[in-house]
């Protein structure tokens, strides 16, 4: 196989991740106000845990560079879910407490800018890549 | 295109006889360049049919890639891009390579004999 554009399939395992990451922002703002789903308690927060993984290419003899990324798991936050103080609330318990979401929505906001930067950087890479190309190509025009 | 082809004969026979008579000047790399460049002994035709046939698969690989996403398969958005730059590329290298060939060709129409 001819390799025209270098740097292409790094980027491209790079956007994958990045849309995954950007799924899970989107699935814990929109969970924000769960309050109960159907184990009982209330929505936990979300993260994505990147991976770096060598390239199947690479015989054992070249040396392992780690070329491609990926959304290894989605694992929980952990950190306890926010009390409020809300008697009138279905889910309350019998003092008027309601377990909330331990999603913030500004530090998903701040995820969101970062992921979509992310994104912009690895295309980047593919239209530089591109250019490069397309560039080389013009060698033979006069 | 069998002009081309003895046209292309001559160039490599030319060429094989270049790398015998500079092969005394640099002994160790003009060996081993022959003996790489001899091993494989494919010819340019073959290699330029691989070339076409791979710029096709490519091309194949796009159309796929293009049907696959507006289909609703299990496509992305960037892969079905990168898949149809890929295909314009190699083809772009390929309208090159040709253009270049027909050159040399032209080229050697015109030569006085």
């Amino acid at each position: 196989m001819i390799n025209l554009m270098p740097g292409v399939e790094s980027a491209a395992s790079a956007l994958h991740a990045e849309k995954i990451r950007m799924e899970v922002i989107a699935q814990n703002i929109a969970n924000a106000n769960v309050t109960k789903m159907a184990d009982g308690k209330p929505y936990e927060r979300q993260v994505v845990r990147f991976d770096s993984i060598l390239s199947e290419k690479l015989g054992a003899d070249s040396q392992a560079v780690p070329q491609f990324v990926k959304a290894a798991s989605i694992v929980g936050d952990g950190r306890p879910p926010k009390i409020m103080f809300q008697p009138g609330h279905p889910d309350a318990n019998e003092s008027g407490m309601v377990a909330y979401p331990n999603v913030d929505v500004h530090i998903e906001m701040a995820d969101m800018i970062a992921s979509s930067r992310t994104y912009e950087a690895n295309l980047a890479v593919i239209k530089n890549a591109r250019s490069m190309a397309l560039q080389t190509l013009s060698i033979g025009h006069r | 295109m069998a002009q081309l082809q003895a046209e292309l004969q001559m160039r490599r026979q030319v060429g094989g006889a270049n790398d015998e008579i500079s092969s005394p000047g640099f002994p160790s790399i003009g060996s081993e360049g022959i003996a790489q460049s001899k091993q494989p002994m494919v010819g340019f035709d073959s290699l330029l049919g691989n070339f076409v046939q791979e710029v096709n698969n490519k091309q194949v690989a796009s159309g796929d890639a293009i049907t696959g996403l507006l289909g609703g398969g299990d496509v992305q958005l960037h892969q079905a891009m990168i898949a149809m730059e890929e295909a314009s590329v190699s083809f772009q290298l390929m309208v090159e390579v040709r253009n270049k060939l027909l050159e040399g060709y032209q080229e050697l129409l015109r030569m006085q004999v």
